[in-house]
């Protein structure tokens, strides 16, 4: 870990600040001169109470939202993007390649099948007549991706007939089929029972063990933020200070 | 991108709503298609019976004056290039008594010269055919038979002509008080006038009008001995065509001044009726050129100002008419088009309100704006599309079979949709321009945009984290 945590952030954060204005004129302040930074491979995870300004900062870091001021820097292997000078379609193309997202809510389109829902990445970045000559190396890794998930054999049924779990795979699947530097993964297990949520904790792990990816995992879980490789507890828009988080990381 | 037409293609295989847009467009596509291109057969079809009655060019005195040098004006009028042929004419109304009393309008023709500048040949019956369209009250014959030949139609006037009919006639009826050997002059009447049993053949009618020279009233005996049928009701029921010498003497129409009888008009014929306007133009520089000259002039002709039209200018109110009849119309069935549009610019937004949140995923995923935004888009105009081409494929297809249709509706329920003596049209006619299907298909898809726009925009403009945030 010591060589990665030498080399250039994934993705940083500087002075991040996002505030929303509010109906009495004045401003509400969500994330105040925050910073952060995950490096490559590195599963962080971000715990804290409701409203504290998690998902305003996924939805940043995600390139959802922007930041009212402050920036915020992707780099992969050969390229370094901030988020001041990104046009509409570079951050597209960021939220294509560089990112995936995984839901609390699962957000399966029900009116594709299951295979077809986690090739979607693949449909929105190729034209028709490039992503019909790159098909069948697509719909392997599609197939290789769900079989990674435990889905082997579900690839033609509908998300509506797949259990809470099983759509969360496909979820995460979707969210890893261009092979992004980044997973962002928003309360991935708010939505399922105890014993569900432990077997997504455990795919969570080995794909991240497996893979290069980083993963930012927001939770309330403990479980969860367990298993991360840091933690960074959110109180009022930052975070507490990293001694503060390896006091919790001990703690723990 | 790929995921627009993917996804289109699953939402609408899943939903029927859709479809019902794209019948609505189908429908309206369909019918006013339909509407005009059988009103637009019905102009044409009008057009060509209007002009087979009169000729393309018509040189019209003043009623009162006349027009006078008959041999001169010919000479003149044929003199001017691109006419082809130029008949005189006599043309008045007049009053005739058989057992009721009625009117028509009689018009004195060279039965040859007439027969070259109208379609006067072609609308003259046979006795065979008189007969014929005499036992079927709704006969009509068909367009394309051939114009009865110059012979004939000299026969018809002459005196060979006009002995038999009278002698067949006194056989029939020997206390009438006219003879074989003096027959009455020869009168020709439309088959509506013989259908309504105002006049039959062989009858001899006392025709009288007024004079225009001596302002007199006049009259004179005239010999039913042929019928003819162009096709406009009012004129078979109304118009009669007699020789245009018998005509003149009858009407005295002596012109003391000039020392000629006068005439009413002056029908041309030209090689082209597209350049019609120039020569029309070249046609009254000619006349007026002569009748200015010096009476000892042997060209010159004796002054009178007739006026000069082509035959869309004497019928224009009729034609337009029918043209704005038609404006109308489509107007009004453009409305249904609308409606169609409506439909779509509704289950559009339903649409998009009801996969708000696919949208946000698709966002969060990478597509841009503009590619949320051509999703929505394209299916609107895709659905539109397809009822456009659905619409015209039908209504081509119906089109093309609209009588087979039409004697099917009457085999099965005994209704007539056209009934053929309201419109003395046997057939419906259709007639599919590029320029009606282009006046259907472009506010179509104007109107499929501009309902689909709206909700585009809608799906564009949306914030994919309030998509994204809750199930």
């Amino acid at each position: 870990m010591n060589e990665l945590s030498a080399a250039l952030p994934v993705i940083s954060a500087r002075k991040l600040v996002k505030s929303f204005p509010m109906a009495n004129g004045a401003e509400l302040k969500v994330l105040r001169e925050l910073e952060m930074q995950i490096h490559e491979s590195e599963m962080v995870a971000i715990v804290g109470m409701s409203g504290v300004g998690k998902s305003t900062l996924l939805h940043c870091l995600g390139l959802l939202d922007s930041p009212t001021s402050g920036e915020i820097t992707y780099r992969d292997d050969s390229r370094t993007w901030r988020s001041s000078d990104l046009s509409e379609e570079d951050r597209c193309r960021l939220r294509n390649h560089f990112i995936g997202f995984v839901f609390q809510f699962f957000h399966l389109l029900p009116d594709l099948d299951v295979l077809e829902n986690v090739l979607l990445p693949t449909f929105i970045s190729q034209e028709t007549g490039e992503w019909n000559k790159k098909r069948s190396q697509f719909e392997a890794r599609g197939e290789s991706l769900l079989e990674r998930v435990g889905l082997k054999g579900r690839e033609r049924q509908a998300p509506g007939t797949l259990s809470g779990g099983e759509r969360q795979r496909v979820a995460i699947a979707r969210a890893l089929m261009l092979s992004p530097k980044l997973l962002l993964c928003d309360e991935p297990t708010g939505n399922l029972d105890s014993r569900t949520s432990e077997s997504i904790h455990q795919l969570l792990r080995e794909l991240h063990q497996d893979l290069s990816t980083s993963i930012l995992v927001v939770t309330h879980d403990p479980d969860l933020a367990s298993r991360a490789d840091r933690r960074l507890q959110m109180i009022d828009g930052r975070f507490r200070s990293e001694s503060d988080n390896q006091q919790v990381t001990d703690s723990s | 991108m790929k995921y627009q037409n993917y996804l289109i293609q699953r939402y609408l295989s899943k939903r029927w709503a859709p479809w019902a847009a794209t019948l609505a467009v189908t429908l309206g596509v369909f019918s006013l298609l339909t509407v005009l291109a059988v009103m637009e057969g019905f102009k044409i079809e009008m057009r060509d019976r209007i002009r087979g009655t009169l000729s393309h060019l018509v040189v019209e005195a003043d009623p009162f004056r006349g027009l006078v040098g008959e041999d001169l004006l010919l000479e003149a009028i044929q003199g001017v290039e691109g006419v082809a042929a130029a008949a005189p004419n006599v043309t008045t109304l007049a009053l005739y008594k058989v057992g009721v009393m009625d009117h028509c309008v009689l018009r004195g023709v060279d039965p040859i010269a007439e027969s070259q500048v109208s379609d006067l040949a072609r609308f003259l019956l046979s006795d065979s055919e008189i007969n014929m369209m005499l036992r079927d009250r709704y006969m009509l014959l068909p367009p394309e038979r051939e114009p009865m030949a110059l012979e004939q139609v000299e026969q018809l006037f002459s005196l060979k002509r006009r002995r038999e009919v009278m002698r067949w006639r006194l056989e029939e009826d020997p206390g009438s008080g006219f003879s074989v050997e003096s027959p009455p002059q020869a009168i020709i009447v439309g088959i509506e006038a013989l259908r309504s049993f105002r006049l039959q053949m062989g009858d001899v009618v006392q025709i009288s009008s007024y004079s225009p020279v001596t302002l007199e009233p006049c009259s004179g005996n005239f010999l039913v001995v042929g019928a003819f049928q162009s096709g406009v009701y009012e004129q078979d029921l109304r118009w009669a065509f007699t020789d245009i010498r018998a005509l003149q003497n009858t009407l005295e129409l002596w012109d003391e001044d000039a020392e000629d009888m006068r005439l009413s008009g002056i029908s041309v014929k030209l090689d082209d009726y597209a350049s019609a306007d120039q020569i029309k133009v070249d046609v009254r520089r000619e006349i007026e050129r002569r009748m200015l000259l010096d009476e000892s002039d042997p060209e010159s002709i004796p002054m009178r100002s007739p006026s000069y039209e082509t035959w869309e200018d004497k019928r224009a109110h009729l034609i337009q008419a029918v043209e704005i009849e038609k404006r109308i119309i489509s107007v009004l069935m453009l409305l249904i088009v609308a409606f169609a549009a409506g439909m779509i610019f509704l289950i559009l937004m339903l649409l998009v309100i009801e996969k708000q949140r696919d949208l946000g995923v698709l966002r969060a995923l990478g597509a841009t704006r503009g590619g949320v935004v051509s999703l929505v888009l394209r299916q609107g105009m895709f659905l539109c599309t397809l009822g456009a081409v659905l619409g015209l494929l039908g209504g081509w297809i119906f089109l093309e079979n609209i009588n087979a249709f039409h004697d099917w509706v009457y085999d099965m329920t005994g209704l007539r949709l056209f009934p053929p003596d309201v419109y003395y049209l046997e057939r419906i006619p259709a007639i599919l321009r590029w320029e009606d299907v282009l006046l259907v298909c472009l506010p179509t898809l104007i109107f499929g945009f501009l309902g689909s726009i709206l909700p585009a925009i809608r799906a564009g403009r949306q914030d994919p984290i309030k998509a994204l945030h809750h199930e």
